[in-house]
């Protein structure tokens, strides 16, 4: 334990504190500043925009995440097994995972553009629509055009945690349910999830903070638009500490961010800890 | 004094000789540039590996990294010893003290006399000197003659004003539903900068603050263009997914064939003959509303010396060199790339392409703004310019647009 | 033997009527069949597109199929600046020494969590979980500054730092689910059989909690291998880069224009090492449950 907590301690602790003492200064990303106590905090409370980019963020968690995790367990549920064609499919969702995100976000954001991209084609090939989309000037299209891009990439992680600990449950519970006569869906809600519960809360909850922490893929597919709709918590502090080198206030953006994270997250832990202990 | 005089001299003898006479030992620099200048700053670079025994190591840095890269890096000391970056940050970071003083030596070079104006009063901060203009880029418009043709159009005749440019592309999207009249990058902030800009300046609009105290989208400029880009939006001559573009497809429809007219940067002349090699296209300076009003955005690359270079005598004899007759044009030219000395734009390089030669004569014609927090005001995704033309031209309200920009321009410029 | 009994009743009608399957393993089958057409369309589609010429990878209204196969966006991404093979070289030292230092970490942290009860262990996990809660473009630029006074920047050593503390989290976290999942009993055998503390988790838990540290290790490497900004941000030379910078760089065009097709061949190319190092560990999830729980 005390290699891990030494680690953590020099490299993220002290680093944290610097970033909370640079939240309290005006300091630019081009060097300088001077102390100014609370006075970004104030500024934060009165700013429009990052409330809008917060509340963006968190209806992009609450419907990514649940679709994240009924399909990957699904996955999970699906290529258990060893034969070769399950083995295929769980290869093959397992792919796009490895895609770094910005390449995957490019590589998507290609597939929806209306002039090069295949999706507006395979549509209208296929008669679903008339006229080609442009999937990024309306927020909601722009905004499923990405959730569908990031469940495509991310949804063989959650598959693989899962089938991690699928496999982990002991076979003997599972064959006395066999000889029990219990059928195949009454063992997956009686016995899998269950004892899959560790797992499911370690992942959405992993899940959940990745999501609030989400920049890459709308920074490269949406930019923020249409008229700054789409912009996220983590992209409106990138916007004013690289682009409007505001370094101080950004730093005291990101603060309030992981207060709000550390918040939710020590909840949803709280609540694993009292009902494991029932 | 006499180091000055020595200096002077040193850079003197440098410039008269072809190549520079080997130190002792030889060393390596290091110098950064963003990804899309890589291609013109290595014909320079490689040229001067090839002719001398220091040798530059280039290191490319994406483009949107490119300022906090430096930035950290000058405060922690991990520079390189060349910085070769777009030059609309020059004021920001010379005003952070990020460069050296090249005041001396640039002064007392020839070669830098003649440099384009926009170069030196871009690099030039309280009557000092901090770097030199690198690997020049200028915005035209380039229009399609085969459309031309199709369309009734006298193909080399471009159009010389902006509602002009509104009367061609309207008879070439007559030629079918897949053709357009115009191109621009709807959701691309630098993109429009460069082409759309100098369509107001010329119409004589000043464009940005450079203080709290300066004025922002001045005359009728801004309106009477923005006016024209609302209207054949409206009219349907630019394609639907213009909108959406930040950039990503900003020649990709151009090259297809299906744009008549586009504003655009030289480089595009290079890309177009390589790629499409059939296309028939003519180059021309972008125009204000008026026949005869003409501007361009000139833009590129600069070249400084990073506060903290371990090199800098050496480095500044590399900024000596490049621009010399030879760099600049066996190096620039002979590659397609404008020198920063106008005086050279008539050469036998560019002689085969009459093209270029107007694009270089562009870098006469244009502007350069001198602000701070250009990135902010310009570039952001969230910038007061980008949403000015999106208000303006895609949902129709100009005068609230300007109004707008003007107000939240004048903010960060106070800061 | 957990799979058959998770599989649908197939099996066992299939051992009473061996000559045709029941109707829920074609409706698997097929489902599976979907899966892999729609996961592994956008990745077809990419391949295709990366042997088509850059012009034609660029085309509208585009094609399914190459109008000609050409090579040229592969030339351009394995010959831009320092070649591939100096990237990918980089890449790999970092990511190979990420591995080492979460797996190094991580298992005896994560046996500690789940073994040894003590006070305030949910607070200690709390602090081994906060790296993933702060937006990581923050937390760089101090880290940047920090590293610089001790001079670990431009050194595979300091990025590979940084990789592991923002793994670390995750594979703590992951090895104390698979710790906690053995059951009490071996462990009890294994004191009883007199193991010291250290034998036990050598010899008795890191076997059985093989599929957790064999998924530790992959999404280590997958992180590592992927990661862009602190990469760019900690290494100065083109020589010392990683292959995200690489892709980076090579398809940015002039104001942001990108090139379709190396775009195209840069995904590609970064898929196959790190579906190798998948491929390479899939057998010891396998062969872990083959192992059994309980010998």
């Amino acid at each position: 334990m005390a290699p891990a907590l030494i680690f953590v301690g020099v490299f993220v602790l002290i680093p944290l504190g610097q970033l909370i003492a640079m939240s309290m200064t005006d300091r630019s990303l081009l060097g300088g500043g001077r102390f100014v106590g609370f006075g970004n905090y104030v500024r934060i409370w009165n700013d429009a925009g990052f409330w809008r980019a917060l509340l963006f963020t968190v209806k992009y968690t609450i419907v990514l995440t649940p679709i994240l995790m009924i399909l990957g367990f699904g996955l999970a549920l699906l290529t258990v097994d060893n034969t070769p064609l399950k083995r295929l499919t769980r290869t093959v969702a397992f792919l796009p995972v490895v895609i770094g995100l910005s390449s995957s976000s490019l590589l998507w954001f290609w597939l929806f553009d209306e002039q090069v991209g295949l999706i507006n084609k395979l549509l209208t090939d296929l008669r679903v629509i008339a006229q080609p989309i442009v999937w990024f000037v309306s927020a909601d299209l722009a905004f499923w055009a990405v959730v569908i891009s990031i469940t495509w990439k991310v949804v063989g992680f959650g598959m693989v945690l899962f089938i991690a600990g699928i496999q982990s449950i002991n076979p003997e519970i599972m064959e006395a349910a066999v000889v029990d006569g219990a059928r195949y869906w009454a063992r997956v809600s009686r016995i899998i999830l269950p004892l899959s519960r560790r797992i499911i809360l370690l992942t959405t909850l992993i899940s959940a903070i990745g999501s609030m922490l989400a920049f890459d893929q709308f920074y490269i597919m949406t930019s923020g638009g249409p008229r700054g709709q789409t912009f996220t918590a983590v992209y409106w502090i990138y916007q004013n500490s690289f682009v409007s080198f505001k370094l101080g206030y950004g730093a005291a953006l990101s603060i309030v961010l992981t207060l709000i994270i550390l918040a939710f997250s020590t909840l949803q832990i709280a609540l694993t800890a009292r009902s494991e202990a029932k | 004094m006499t180091t000055r005089t020595l200096r002077a001299a040193l850079a003197a003898s440098l410039i008269a000789s072809t190549a520079v006479a080997a130190t002792a030992r030889a060393d390596t620099m290091t110098m950064w540039v963003r990804a899309s200048g890589t291609n013109a700053a290595s014909t320079l670079v490689n040229l001067w590996n090839s002719t001398h025994s220091d040798k530059i190591e280039l290191t490319t840095i994406p483009d949107n990294q490119m300022v906090t890269k430096l930035a950290t890096g000058v405060q922690a000391g991990e520079v390189p010893d060349l910085v070769s970056f777009d030059l609309i940050y020059m004021p920001d970071f010379m005003k952070a003290g990020f460069l050296a003083d090249l005041t001396a030596d640039l002064k007392a070079d020839p070669n830098f006399a003649s440099v384009a104006k926009a170069y030196v009063d871009i690099a030039t901060y309280e009557g000092k000197l901090y770097g030199a203009g690198f690997t020049p880029d200028v915005s035209i418009l380039v229009w399609n003659k085969d459309l031309f043709k199709k369309a009734g159009l006298d193909p080399d005749k471009p159009p010389r004003s902006v509602p002009e440019i509104h009367e061609d592309a309207k008879k070439i999207h007559a030629l079918g539903a897949d053709t357009y009249g115009f191109y621009f990058s709807g959701s691309c902030p630098g993109c429009n900068i460069f082409t759309t800009s100098p369509m107001m300046v010329a119409s004589g609009s000043k464009i940005l603050p450079a203080n709290g105290n300066d004025d922002a989208l001045t005359g009728d400029g801004v309106k009477d263009v923005l006016e024209q880009f609302k209207e054949m939006w409206s009219e349907g001559l630019v394609p639907k997914s213009a909108q959406a573009d930040n950039g990503s497809n900003f020649v990709a429809l151009f090259k297809t064939g299906k744009i008549g007219i586009q504003g655009c940067g030289g480089f595009l002349i290079s890309d177009l003959k390589r790629d499409v090699p059939g296309m028939n296209f003519g180059v021309t300076f972008l125009p204000g509303m008026k026949d005869g009003e003409v501007s361009s955005f000139v833009g590129g690359d600069v070249v400084a010396i990073p506060v903290g270079s371990k090199h800098v005598p050496l480095a500044k004899a590399f900024i000596a060199w490049e621009l010399t007759d030879e760099a600049q044009l066996d190096g620039l030219a002979k590659n397609d790339i404008l020198p920063s000395r106008p005086a050279l734009a008539d050469n036998k390089y560019f002689a085969a392409d009459p093209r270029i030669v107007t694009t270089a004569k562009a870098l006469g014609v244009g502007y350069v703004p001198w602000v701070y927090h250009f990135a902010d005001m310009v570039n952001s995704d969230s910038s007061p310019w980008i949403n000015m033309l999106q208000r303006a031209i895609f949902d129709g309200d100009v005068d609230g647009a300007i109004k707008e920009a003007r107000e939240k321009m004048k903010a960060i410029a106070a800061e | 033997m957990t799979s058959a009994a998770l599989a649908p009743d197939a099996p066992a009608i299939a051992a009473r009527r061996p000559r045709r399957l029941a109707p829920t393993a074609y409706l698997t089958a097929a489902v599976s069949i979907a899966v892999i057409a729609v996961m592994g369309a956008p990745i077809v589609l990419s391949t295709l597109a990366s042997i088509k010429t850059a012009a034609d990878a660029s085309a509208s209204p585009p094609h399914y199929l190459p109008a000609a196969l050409s090579f040229e966006s592969y030339a351009k991404v394995f010959g831009y600046q320092s070649g591939l093979a100096t990237y990918v070289g980089n890449s790999a030292l970092v990511a190979f020494t990420v591995i080492a230092s979460c797996l190094a970490i991580a298992a005896p942290a994560g046996y500690g969590l789940a073994r040894f009860a003590m006070r305030g262990k949910e607070i200690a996990f709390l602090v081994l979980l906060a790296p993933i809660m702060i937006p990581y473009q923050a937390i760089l630029t101090p880290l940047y500054l920090d590293l610089a006074k001790i001079g670990l920047v431009n050194t595979h050593l300091g990025l590979a730092i940084v990789h592991t503390i923002l793994q670390l989290p995750f594979s703590i976290y992951l090895m104390r689910s698979s710790f906690e999942a053995i059951p009490r009993e071996i462990e009890e055998a294994a004191v009883i059989d007199g193991c010291s503390s250290w034998k036990r988790l050598t010899r008795v838990f890191l076997p059985l909690a093989t599929p957790g540290l064999v998924t530790v290790a992959l999404f280590a490497f997958i992180n590592s291998w992927n990661e862009f900004l602190a990469a760019l941000i900690f290494m100065n030379r083109e020589t010392s880069f990683t292959v995200p910078i690489l892709l980076v760089s090579v398809r940015q065009g002039h104001f942001g224009a990108v090139d379709w097709g190396a775009l195209q061949a840069s995904v590609i190319i970064s898929i196959i090492p790190c579906l190798a190092v998948y491929l390479a560990l899939q057998r010891y999830y396998i062969s872990g449950l083959l192992s059994g729980a309980v010998k």
